[in-house]
Protein backbone atom coordinates (compact mmCIF):
# COMPACT_ATOMS: atom_id res chain seq x y z
CA UNK A 1 0.00 0.00 0.00
CA UNK A 2 1.44 3.41 -0.59
CA UNK A 3 2.12 5.49 2.09
CA UNK A 4 -0.07 8.70 2.90
CA UNK A 5 2.83 10.78 2.29
CA UNK A 6 2.85 9.54 -1.12
CA UNK A 7 -0.66 9.44 -2.22
CA UNK A 8 -0.39 13.32 -0.81
CA UNK A 9 2.80 14.26 -3.72
CA UNK A 10 0.89 12.20 -6.83
CA UNK A 11 -2.69 14.47 -5.64
CA UNK A 12 -0.16 17.48 -5.88
CA UNK A 13 1.12 16.18 -8.88
CA UNK A 14 -2.11 16.05 -11.11
CA UNK A 15 -3.17 19.03 -9.85
CA UNK A 16 0.18 20.79 -11.31
CA UNK A 17 -0.14 19.13 -14.59
CA UNK A 18 -3.26 20.06 -15.07
CA UNK A 19 -2.71 24.00 -14.13
CA UNK A 20 0.39 23.71 -16.45
CA UNK A 21 -2.12 23.00 -19.73
CA UNK A 22 -4.76 25.07 -18.25
CA UNK A 23 -2.39 28.17 -18.27
CA UNK A 24 -1.60 27.13 -22.04
CA UNK A 25 -5.18 27.20 -23.08
CA UNK A 26 -5.57 23.21 -23.55
CA UNK A 27 -8.80 22.29 -23.36
CA UNK A 28 -9.30 18.83 -20.86
CA UNK A 29 -11.33 16.23 -22.17
CA UNK A 30 -12.48 13.06 -21.50
CA UNK A 31 -12.56 10.26 -23.87
CA UNK A 32 -14.75 6.71 -23.62
CA UNK A 33 -12.51 3.78 -21.86
CA UNK A 34 -14.71 1.38 -23.54
CA UNK A 35 -15.00 1.04 -27.41
CA UNK A 36 -15.90 -0.84 -29.94
CA UNK A 37 -12.30 -0.20 -31.61
CA UNK A 38 -9.71 0.03 -29.77
CA UNK A 39 -6.16 0.92 -31.38
CA UNK A 40 -4.44 -1.77 -34.33
CA UNK A 41 -1.15 -1.46 -32.51
CA UNK A 42 0.17 -5.07 -33.57
CA UNK A 43 1.79 -5.87 -30.42
CA UNK A 44 -0.42 -4.39 -28.35
CA UNK A 45 -3.71 -6.97 -26.54
CA UNK A 46 -6.71 -4.85 -25.61
CA UNK A 47 -9.41 -6.21 -22.32
CA UNK A 48 -12.40 -7.82 -24.62
CA UNK A 49 -15.69 -7.69 -23.49
CA UNK A 50 -19.39 -7.72 -24.67
CA UNK A 51 -21.96 -5.08 -24.59
CA UNK A 52 -25.67 -6.13 -24.56
CA UNK A 53 -28.21 -4.29 -25.38
CA UNK A 54 -31.83 -3.96 -23.46
CA UNK A 55 -35.01 -5.45 -24.69
CA UNK A 56 -33.83 -7.03 -27.51
CA UNK A 57 -30.33 -8.67 -25.90
CA UNK A 58 -28.59 -7.95 -29.16
CA UNK A 59 -24.72 -8.55 -28.45
CA UNK A 60 -21.69 -6.33 -29.39
CA UNK A 61 -17.74 -7.08 -28.77
CA UNK A 62 -16.44 -3.92 -27.12
CA UNK A 63 -12.73 -3.37 -25.92
CA UNK A 64 -10.81 -1.62 -23.57
CA UNK A 65 -8.95 1.24 -24.87
CA UNK A 66 -5.12 0.74 -25.62
CA UNK A 67 -4.59 4.42 -26.02
CA UNK A 68 -6.89 7.35 -26.41
CA UNK A 69 -5.49 8.07 -29.75
CA UNK A 70 -8.16 7.49 -32.36
CA UNK A 71 -10.24 9.84 -30.38
CA UNK A 72 -8.36 12.16 -29.53
CA UNK A 73 -7.40 12.61 -33.89
CA UNK A 74 -11.17 12.29 -34.52
CA UNK A 75 -10.95 15.86 -31.80
CA UNK A 76 -8.58 17.42 -33.78
CA UNK A 77 -10.70 16.88 -37.11
CA UNK A 78 -13.53 18.57 -35.06
CA UNK A 79 -11.79 21.81 -34.99
CA UNK A 80 -10.02 21.52 -31.25
CA UNK A 81 -6.64 23.20 -31.67
CA UNK A 82 -4.91 22.35 -28.02
CA UNK A 83 -6.24 19.58 -26.12
CA UNK A 84 -5.34 17.15 -23.56
CA UNK A 85 -6.33 13.94 -21.44
CA UNK A 86 -5.74 11.78 -18.15
CA UNK A 87 -7.12 8.98 -18.68
CA UNK A 88 -6.97 5.52 -17.61
CA UNK A 89 -5.69 2.50 -20.85
CA UNK A 90 -5.54 -1.14 -20.18
CA UNK A 91 -3.04 -3.35 -22.28
CA UNK A 92 -3.27 -7.27 -21.69
CA UNK A 93 -0.24 -9.43 -21.28
CA UNK A 94 1.41 -6.19 -19.79
CA UNK A 95 2.56 -7.49 -16.42
CA UNK A 96 5.44 -7.29 -13.70
CA UNK A 97 9.11 -6.29 -13.92
CA UNK A 98 8.25 -3.49 -12.06
CA UNK A 99 7.36 -1.66 -15.16
CA UNK A 100 4.51 -2.89 -16.68
CA UNK A 101 0.56 -2.78 -14.88
CA UNK A 102 -2.45 -4.07 -17.42
CA UNK A 103 -4.44 -0.66 -16.23
CA UNK A 104 -1.99 2.27 -16.22
CA UNK A 105 -2.83 6.05 -16.31
CA UNK A 106 -2.48 8.27 -20.05
CA UNK A 107 -1.50 11.40 -20.37
CA UNK A 108 -1.68 12.63 -23.90
CA UNK A 109 -1.48 16.06 -25.07
CA UNK A 110 -1.92 17.41 -28.92
CA UNK A 111 -1.64 20.55 -30.97
CA UNK A 112 -2.19 22.05 -33.98
CA UNK A 113 -0.08 24.21 -36.01
CA UNK A 114 3.14 22.15 -34.53
CA UNK A 115 5.61 19.30 -34.90
CA UNK A 116 7.35 16.59 -32.81
CA UNK A 117 10.36 19.11 -31.66
CA UNK A 118 7.39 21.86 -30.48
CA UNK A 119 6.30 18.65 -28.23
CA UNK A 120 9.76 18.03 -26.82
CA UNK A 121 9.69 21.65 -25.66
CA UNK A 122 6.82 20.65 -23.69
CA UNK A 123 7.91 17.93 -22.17
CA UNK A 124 10.78 19.64 -21.04
CA UNK A 125 8.55 22.51 -19.56
CA UNK A 126 5.60 20.23 -18.18
CA UNK A 127 8.08 18.59 -15.85
CA UNK A 128 10.01 21.18 -15.11
CA UNK A 129 7.15 22.96 -13.24
CA UNK A 130 6.39 19.20 -11.64
CA UNK A 131 10.41 18.98 -9.98
CA UNK A 132 9.78 21.84 -7.08
CA UNK A 133 6.86 19.01 -5.97
CA UNK A 134 8.94 15.94 -6.62
CA UNK A 135 12.10 14.19 -5.28
CA UNK A 136 13.51 12.70 -8.34
CA UNK A 137 16.84 10.78 -8.01
CA UNK A 138 19.80 13.48 -7.49
CA UNK A 139 21.94 12.35 -10.09
CA UNK A 140 19.81 13.00 -12.50
CA UNK A 141 20.37 16.51 -14.15
CA UNK A 142 16.92 18.14 -15.68
CA UNK A 143 18.51 21.49 -16.42
CA UNK A 144 17.21 22.14 -20.02
CA UNK A 145 17.78 21.82 -23.01
CA UNK A 146 18.08 17.89 -22.39
CA UNK A 147 19.85 15.49 -24.80
CA UNK A 148 18.45 14.52 -28.28
CA UNK A 149 19.89 11.60 -30.23
CA UNK A 150 18.42 9.85 -33.77
CA UNK A 151 18.13 6.22 -33.52
CA UNK A 152 20.66 6.52 -36.41
CA UNK A 153 23.37 8.18 -34.08
CA UNK A 154 22.93 5.83 -31.51
CA UNK A 155 22.93 2.60 -33.30
CA UNK A 156 26.03 4.33 -34.46
CA UNK A 157 28.02 5.42 -31.41
CA UNK A 158 27.11 2.53 -29.25
CA UNK A 159 26.78 -0.52 -31.81
CA UNK A 160 28.80 0.90 -35.07
CA UNK A 161 25.91 -0.10 -37.09
CA UNK A 162 24.67 2.59 -40.22
CA UNK A 163 20.77 1.90 -40.19
CA UNK A 164 20.56 3.53 -43.35
CA UNK A 165 22.42 1.02 -44.66
CA UNK A 166 21.16 -1.96 -43.23
CA UNK A 167 17.36 -1.31 -44.07
CA UNK A 168 16.82 -5.14 -44.83
CA UNK A 169 16.47 -7.75 -42.56
CA UNK A 170 19.49 -9.94 -44.94
CA UNK A 171 21.49 -6.74 -44.20
CA UNK A 172 21.30 -6.10 -40.82
CA UNK A 173 21.31 -10.02 -39.95
CA UNK A 174 24.27 -9.74 -41.59
CA UNK A 175 26.14 -6.84 -40.13
CA UNK A 176 24.30 -8.09 -36.29
CA UNK A 177 26.34 -11.42 -36.95
CA UNK A 178 29.81 -9.43 -37.93
CA UNK A 179 30.04 -7.53 -35.32
CA UNK A 180 28.60 -10.36 -32.89
CA UNK A 181 25.43 -9.12 -31.48
CA UNK A 182 23.04 -11.68 -30.54
CA UNK A 183 19.71 -11.77 -32.67
CA UNK A 184 19.01 -14.81 -31.76
CA UNK A 185 14.99 -15.36 -31.72
CA UNK A 186 14.61 -12.60 -34.63
CA UNK A 187 11.96 -12.77 -36.91
CA UNK A 188 12.36 -9.71 -38.68
CA UNK A 189 13.96 -6.16 -39.05
CA UNK A 190 12.19 -4.88 -36.37
CA UNK A 191 13.07 -8.07 -33.48
CA UNK A 192 16.64 -7.43 -34.68
CA UNK A 193 15.88 -3.52 -34.09
CA UNK A 194 14.81 -4.34 -30.61
CA UNK A 195 17.07 -6.95 -29.77
CA UNK A 196 20.34 -5.06 -30.13
CA UNK A 197 18.43 -1.70 -28.72
CA UNK A 198 17.29 -3.21 -25.63
CA UNK A 199 20.83 -4.96 -24.99
CA UNK A 200 23.04 -2.29 -26.21
CA UNK A 201 21.38 0.97 -26.64
CA UNK A 202 18.62 1.14 -23.53
CA UNK A 203 20.99 0.48 -20.71
CA UNK A 204 22.43 4.02 -21.11
CA UNK A 205 19.83 6.16 -22.26
CA UNK A 206 18.71 8.78 -19.71
CA UNK A 207 20.75 8.08 -16.62
CA UNK A 208 22.23 11.46 -15.85
CA UNK A 209 19.70 13.76 -17.82
CA UNK A 210 16.47 12.82 -19.71
CA UNK A 211 17.33 12.16 -23.23
CA UNK A 212 15.02 12.33 -26.58
CA UNK A 213 15.76 9.30 -28.51
CA UNK A 214 14.07 10.34 -31.98
CA UNK A 215 13.79 9.82 -35.88
CA UNK A 216 12.83 6.24 -35.53
CA UNK A 217 12.76 3.83 -38.32
CA UNK A 218 9.04 4.39 -40.42
CA UNK A 219 8.43 0.82 -40.05
CA UNK A 220 7.32 1.77 -35.92
CA UNK A 221 5.79 4.58 -37.09
CA UNK A 222 2.37 3.74 -36.14
CA UNK A 223 0.38 7.06 -36.80
CA UNK A 224 3.11 9.12 -37.45
CA UNK A 225 4.14 11.27 -40.38
CA UNK A 226 7.66 9.71 -42.14
CA UNK A 227 10.33 11.86 -41.98
CA UNK A 228 10.48 14.62 -45.13
CA UNK A 229 14.41 14.12 -45.39
CA UNK A 230 14.30 10.71 -45.30
CA UNK A 231 11.30 8.14 -45.46
CA UNK A 232 12.94 5.25 -43.80
CA UNK A 233 11.93 6.99 -40.73
CA UNK A 234 9.59 9.05 -39.21
CA UNK A 235 9.00 12.27 -37.49
CA UNK A 236 8.73 10.02 -33.73
CA UNK A 237 10.12 10.33 -30.78
CA UNK A 238 10.75 8.96 -27.05
CA UNK A 239 11.72 10.47 -24.01
CA UNK A 240 13.75 8.19 -21.70
CA UNK A 241 14.57 9.17 -17.96
CA UNK A 242 16.98 6.66 -16.03
CA UNK A 243 16.93 4.05 -18.80
CA UNK A 244 13.09 3.90 -18.63
CA UNK A 245 10.81 5.14 -21.47
CA UNK A 246 8.23 7.66 -20.42
CA UNK A 247 6.46 9.13 -23.78
CA UNK A 248 6.13 8.94 -27.15
CA UNK A 249 5.10 11.51 -29.82
CA UNK A 250 4.85 12.23 -33.08
CA UNK A 251 4.29 14.61 -36.07
CA UNK A 252 0.91 13.21 -36.60
CA UNK A 253 0.06 11.51 -39.62
CA UNK A 254 -2.79 13.36 -41.69
CA UNK A 255 -3.25 11.50 -45.10
CA UNK A 256 -6.19 9.77 -44.89
CA UNK A 257 -4.52 7.24 -48.03
CA UNK A 258 -1.16 6.40 -46.39
CA UNK A 259 -3.10 6.30 -42.99
CA UNK A 260 -5.89 4.01 -44.45
CA UNK A 261 -2.71 1.67 -46.22
CA UNK A 262 -0.73 1.56 -43.12
CA UNK A 263 -3.80 0.39 -40.99
CA UNK A 264 -4.16 -2.32 -43.94
CA UNK A 265 -0.56 -3.42 -42.68
CA UNK A 266 -1.37 -3.42 -39.46
CA UNK A 267 -4.11 -5.32 -40.02
CA UNK A 268 -2.31 -8.38 -41.84
CA UNK A 269 0.48 -8.09 -39.31
CA UNK A 270 -1.93 -8.76 -36.21
CA UNK A 271 -3.37 -11.67 -38.64
CA UNK A 272 0.24 -13.14 -39.11
CA UNK A 273 0.56 -12.97 -35.17
CA UNK A 274 -2.82 -14.68 -34.46
CA UNK A 275 -4.24 -11.61 -32.91
CA UNK A 276 -7.83 -10.11 -33.28
CA UNK A 277 -7.97 -8.25 -36.38
CA UNK A 278 -9.84 -5.25 -36.04
CA UNK A 279 -11.98 -3.19 -38.14
CA UNK A 280 -10.71 0.07 -39.62
CA UNK A 281 -12.14 2.86 -37.92
CA UNK A 282 -13.81 4.91 -40.96
CA UNK A 283 -14.87 8.04 -38.85
CA UNK A 284 -11.07 8.50 -37.57
CA UNK A 285 -9.55 7.80 -41.45
CA UNK A 286 -12.47 10.75 -42.47
CA UNK A 287 -11.93 13.11 -39.60
CA UNK A 288 -7.78 13.25 -40.71
CA UNK A 289 -9.12 14.93 -43.83
CA UNK A 290 -10.65 17.94 -41.31
CA UNK A 291 -7.23 18.25 -39.54
CA UNK A 292 -6.76 22.08 -41.09
CA UNK A 293 -2.93 22.34 -39.75
CA UNK A 294 0.21 19.59 -39.36
CA UNK A 295 -0.23 18.83 -35.55
CA UNK A 296 1.55 16.62 -33.19
CA UNK A 297 0.42 14.69 -30.20
CA UNK A 298 1.98 12.66 -27.17
CA UNK A 299 1.40 9.74 -25.04
CA UNK A 300 3.16 10.31 -21.63
CA UNK A 301 2.86 7.10 -19.22
CA UNK A 302 1.79 9.19 -15.93
CA UNK A 303 2.38 5.99 -13.46
CA UNK A 304 6.16 5.72 -15.09
CA UNK A 305 6.67 9.56 -14.59
CA UNK A 306 5.70 9.21 -11.05
CA UNK A 307 8.23 6.42 -10.50
CA UNK A 308 10.94 8.90 -11.93
CA UNK A 309 9.70 12.14 -9.60
CA UNK A 310 9.20 10.34 -6.64
CA UNK A 311 12.39 8.02 -6.99
CA UNK A 312 10.46 4.72 -6.83
CA UNK A 313 11.50 1.47 -8.37
CA UNK A 314 8.83 0.12 -8.75
CA UNK A 315 5.58 1.09 -10.82
CA UNK A 316 4.19 -0.83 -7.92
CA UNK A 317 5.14 1.96 -5.60
CA UNK A 318 2.89 4.67 -7.40
CA UNK A 319 -0.05 2.78 -8.34
CA UNK A 320 -2.89 1.77 -5.37
CA UNK A 321 -3.66 -1.89 -5.44
CA UNK A 322 -1.88 -2.85 -8.11
CA UNK A 323 -2.90 -5.81 -10.03
CA UNK A 324 0.17 -7.99 -8.94
CA UNK A 325 -1.09 -7.22 -5.47
CA UNK A 326 -5.09 -7.98 -6.43
CA UNK A 327 -4.23 -11.48 -8.09
CA UNK A 328 -2.29 -12.33 -4.97
CA UNK A 329 -4.74 -11.28 -2.85
CA UNK A 330 -7.63 -12.62 -4.98
CA UNK A 331 -6.25 -16.35 -6.59
CA UNK A 332 -3.38 -17.27 -4.13
CA UNK A 333 -0.75 -16.42 -6.43
CA UNK A 334 2.55 -16.50 -5.35
CA UNK B 1 14.24 -27.02 -24.15
CA UNK B 2 12.05 -23.54 -22.96
CA UNK B 3 10.75 -20.63 -24.77
CA UNK B 4 12.19 -16.98 -23.47
CA UNK B 5 8.63 -16.67 -22.23
CA UNK B 6 9.14 -19.19 -19.31
CA UNK B 7 11.84 -17.74 -18.19
CA UNK B 8 11.75 -17.23 -15.00
CA UNK B 9 14.17 -16.52 -11.60
CA UNK B 10 15.70 -19.66 -10.58
CA UNK B 11 15.60 -21.71 -14.12
CA UNK B 12 19.22 -22.87 -14.93
CA UNK B 13 19.89 -22.44 -18.37
CA UNK B 14 22.77 -23.26 -20.74
CA UNK B 15 23.61 -19.36 -22.09
CA UNK B 16 26.71 -19.52 -24.78
CA UNK B 17 28.14 -22.84 -23.75
CA UNK B 18 28.36 -21.98 -19.91
CA UNK B 19 25.82 -22.99 -17.04
CA UNK B 20 23.70 -19.84 -15.81
CA UNK B 21 20.97 -19.20 -13.37
CA UNK B 22 18.51 -16.74 -13.89
CA UNK B 23 19.02 -14.19 -11.20
CA UNK B 24 16.18 -11.70 -12.14
CA UNK B 25 13.52 -12.11 -15.51
CA UNK B 26 11.78 -8.58 -15.90
CA UNK B 27 8.91 -8.63 -19.05
CA UNK B 28 9.82 -5.48 -21.34
CA UNK B 29 7.19 -4.86 -23.98
CA UNK B 30 8.50 -1.59 -26.13
CA UNK B 31 4.98 -1.60 -27.62
CA UNK B 32 5.78 -0.77 -31.21
CA UNK B 33 7.33 -4.38 -31.25
CA UNK B 34 7.38 -7.74 -29.84
CA UNK B 35 7.52 -8.21 -26.29
CA UNK B 36 11.05 -9.59 -24.82
CA UNK B 37 12.34 -10.53 -21.49
CA UNK B 38 15.57 -9.37 -19.79
CA UNK B 39 17.44 -11.38 -18.00
CA UNK B 40 20.36 -11.65 -15.34
CA UNK B 41 22.19 -14.32 -15.36
CA UNK B 42 24.61 -16.11 -13.48
CA UNK B 43 27.60 -18.12 -14.42
CA UNK B 44 27.18 -20.89 -11.96
CA UNK B 45 30.80 -21.41 -12.17
CA UNK B 46 32.31 -18.13 -12.27
CA UNK B 47 29.87 -16.13 -10.19
CA UNK B 48 29.63 -13.69 -12.95
CA UNK B 49 26.44 -11.61 -13.42
CA UNK B 50 25.54 -10.95 -17.69
CA UNK B 51 22.24 -8.77 -18.58
CA UNK B 52 20.89 -10.43 -21.32
CA UNK B 53 17.61 -9.59 -23.57
CA UNK B 54 15.43 -12.24 -25.29
CA UNK B 55 12.85 -11.94 -27.25
CA UNK B 56 9.65 -13.65 -26.48
CA UNK B 57 9.25 -17.26 -27.49
CA UNK B 58 13.16 -17.75 -28.51
CA UNK B 59 14.43 -20.72 -26.96
CA UNK B 60 16.85 -21.75 -24.68
CA UNK B 61 18.38 -24.91 -23.35
CA UNK B 62 17.80 -25.67 -19.85
CA UNK B 63 19.90 -27.84 -17.44
CA UNK B 64 18.66 -29.90 -14.69
CA UNK B 65 19.37 -28.70 -11.49
CA UNK B 66 18.56 -30.80 -8.07
CA UNK B 67 17.07 -28.37 -5.30
CA UNK B 68 18.10 -29.55 -1.74
CA UNK B 69 17.29 -27.37 1.46
CA UNK B 70 20.36 -26.57 3.12
CA UNK B 71 21.79 -24.18 6.00
CA UNK B 72 24.31 -21.82 6.29
CA UNK B 73 26.83 -22.70 9.04
CA UNK B 74 30.60 -20.26 8.46
CA UNK B 75 32.68 -18.65 6.36
CA UNK B 76 36.22 -17.90 6.17
CA UNK B 77 38.44 -15.41 4.65
CA UNK B 78 37.65 -17.35 0.71
CA UNK B 79 35.07 -19.63 1.11
CA UNK B 80 31.14 -20.46 2.49
CA UNK B 81 30.55 -23.11 4.31
CA UNK B 82 26.94 -25.03 4.35
CA UNK B 83 25.44 -28.60 5.54
CA UNK B 84 23.17 -30.04 3.29
CA UNK B 85 19.82 -30.82 5.50
CA UNK B 86 18.57 -33.67 3.47
CA UNK B 87 22.16 -35.41 3.12
CA UNK B 88 24.10 -33.87 5.99
CA UNK B 89 26.95 -33.50 3.64
CA UNK B 90 28.95 -30.20 4.34
CA UNK B 91 30.44 -27.97 1.50
CA UNK B 92 32.06 -25.31 0.75
CA UNK B 93 31.41 -22.45 -2.23
CA UNK B 94 33.81 -19.21 -2.95
CA UNK B 95 33.11 -15.74 -2.14
CA UNK B 96 33.14 -15.04 -5.88
CA UNK B 97 29.85 -18.02 -6.36
CA UNK B 98 28.40 -16.07 -3.16
CA UNK B 99 28.66 -12.56 -3.84
CA UNK B 100 26.25 -10.55 -2.64
CA UNK B 101 23.84 -12.72 -0.86
CA UNK B 102 26.50 -12.98 1.70
CA UNK B 103 24.37 -9.95 2.97
CA UNK B 104 21.57 -12.07 3.46
CA UNK B 105 22.89 -15.03 5.42
CA UNK B 106 23.18 -15.52 9.11
CA UNK B 107 24.18 -18.02 11.07
CA UNK B 108 21.76 -21.28 10.51
CA UNK B 109 20.52 -19.52 7.73
CA UNK B 110 17.93 -21.99 5.43
CA UNK B 111 18.51 -21.68 2.11
CA UNK B 112 18.99 -23.86 -1.16
CA UNK B 113 21.61 -25.42 -2.52
CA UNK B 114 21.47 -26.44 -6.50
CA UNK B 115 23.81 -29.45 -7.94
CA UNK B 116 24.41 -30.32 -11.22
CA UNK B 117 25.66 -33.89 -11.65
CA UNK B 118 26.17 -33.90 -8.07
CA UNK B 119 28.56 -31.02 -7.38
CA UNK B 120 27.23 -28.21 -4.98
CA UNK B 121 27.21 -25.12 -7.58
CA UNK B 122 25.14 -22.33 -6.08
CA UNK B 123 22.44 -21.07 -3.51
CA UNK B 124 19.68 -19.56 -3.32
CA UNK B 125 17.91 -17.89 -0.58
CA UNK B 126 14.57 -17.85 -0.44
CA UNK B 127 12.88 -15.07 -2.62
CA UNK B 128 11.63 -13.06 1.11
CA UNK B 129 13.35 -13.38 4.53
CA UNK B 130 12.59 -11.79 7.93
CA UNK B 131 15.17 -9.69 9.88
CA UNK B 132 15.79 -7.70 12.83
CA UNK B 133 16.46 -4.20 12.18
CA UNK B 134 19.74 -3.18 14.16
CA UNK B 135 20.62 0.82 13.63
CA UNK B 136 18.13 3.04 11.69
CA UNK B 137 17.74 6.49 12.41
CA UNK B 138 14.59 7.87 14.06
CA UNK B 139 11.49 8.69 11.30
CA UNK B 140 11.17 12.30 11.18
CA UNK B 141 7.41 13.31 9.78
CA UNK B 142 6.83 15.34 6.67
CA UNK B 143 10.54 14.21 5.58
CA UNK B 144 9.93 14.87 1.98
CA UNK B 145 13.50 15.11 0.67
CA UNK B 146 13.84 10.87 0.77
CA UNK B 147 11.10 10.21 -0.41
CA UNK B 148 9.89 8.80 2.92
CA UNK B 149 12.17 6.21 2.78
CA UNK B 150 15.59 5.84 5.32
CA UNK B 151 18.32 3.42 5.77
CA UNK B 152 18.12 0.70 8.04
CA UNK B 153 21.28 -1.72 8.83
CA UNK B 154 19.54 -5.45 9.41
CA UNK B 155 21.26 -8.13 11.26
CA UNK B 156 22.51 -9.55 8.89
CA UNK B 157 24.84 -7.13 8.03
CA UNK B 158 23.03 -5.79 5.23
CA UNK B 159 21.44 -1.96 4.26
CA UNK B 160 18.10 -1.50 3.46
CA UNK B 161 15.33 1.31 2.57
CA UNK B 162 12.79 1.43 4.81
CA UNK B 163 10.02 3.16 5.15
CA UNK B 164 9.53 6.38 8.18
CA UNK B 165 7.97 4.40 10.65
CA UNK B 166 10.33 1.67 11.07
CA UNK B 167 12.68 1.13 14.50
CA UNK B 168 14.99 -0.23 15.79
CA UNK B 169 14.77 -3.37 16.99
CA UNK B 170 11.74 -4.46 14.95
CA UNK B 171 11.04 -7.41 12.43
CA UNK B 172 10.89 -6.54 9.06
CA UNK B 173 10.36 -8.94 5.76
CA UNK B 174 13.51 -8.29 2.87
CA UNK B 175 12.96 -9.32 -0.96
CA UNK B 176 16.21 -10.56 -1.28
CA UNK B 177 16.22 -10.70 -5.13
CA UNK B 178 15.68 -6.88 -5.63
CA UNK B 179 16.69 -6.17 -1.31
CA UNK B 180 13.89 -4.19 -1.13
CA UNK B 181 11.46 -3.75 1.74
CA UNK B 182 8.63 -5.83 1.83
CA UNK B 183 6.51 -5.35 5.41
CA UNK B 184 6.73 -5.28 8.96
CA UNK B 185 6.81 -9.26 9.97
CA UNK B 186 4.15 -9.24 13.18
CA UNK B 187 4.50 -12.96 13.23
Amino acid sequence: MIEAHTLKQISTLYREIRRFFDQQDFIEVHTPIMTPIPGMEPHLTPFETTLTTPLDNKQYPVYLNTSPELQMKRLLGAGLEKIYNITKVFRDYELGGGRHNPEFTMLEWYRQKADYFDLMTDCENLITTLLPHSNPNPKIDFTTPWDRATTQELFHQYCDIDLNQNQTFEKISQTAIFKNLDIAGCQDWDDIFFKIFLNHIEPHLGINKPIFIYEYPATQAALSKKSTKNTFFAERFELYIDRQEIANAFSELIDPDEQTQRLKEEQELRKSLNKRVFPIDEQFIASLKSIKHPSAGIALGIDRLFMVLLNKLKIEEVILFPMDQLLKENFNNQ
Amino acid sequence: MATTTNITQGLAVKYKNQDWIVSFAQFVNPGKGAAFTRAKLKNLKTGQVVENTFRSGESIETIDVVRNKCQYLYNDSSDFYFMDNETFEQFALSADIIGDQKDFLLDNTECYSLYIDGTPMSIQLPPKMTFTVISTPPGVKGDTATGGSKEAIIDSGATIKVPLFIKEGERIIVNTEDRSYVSKDNS
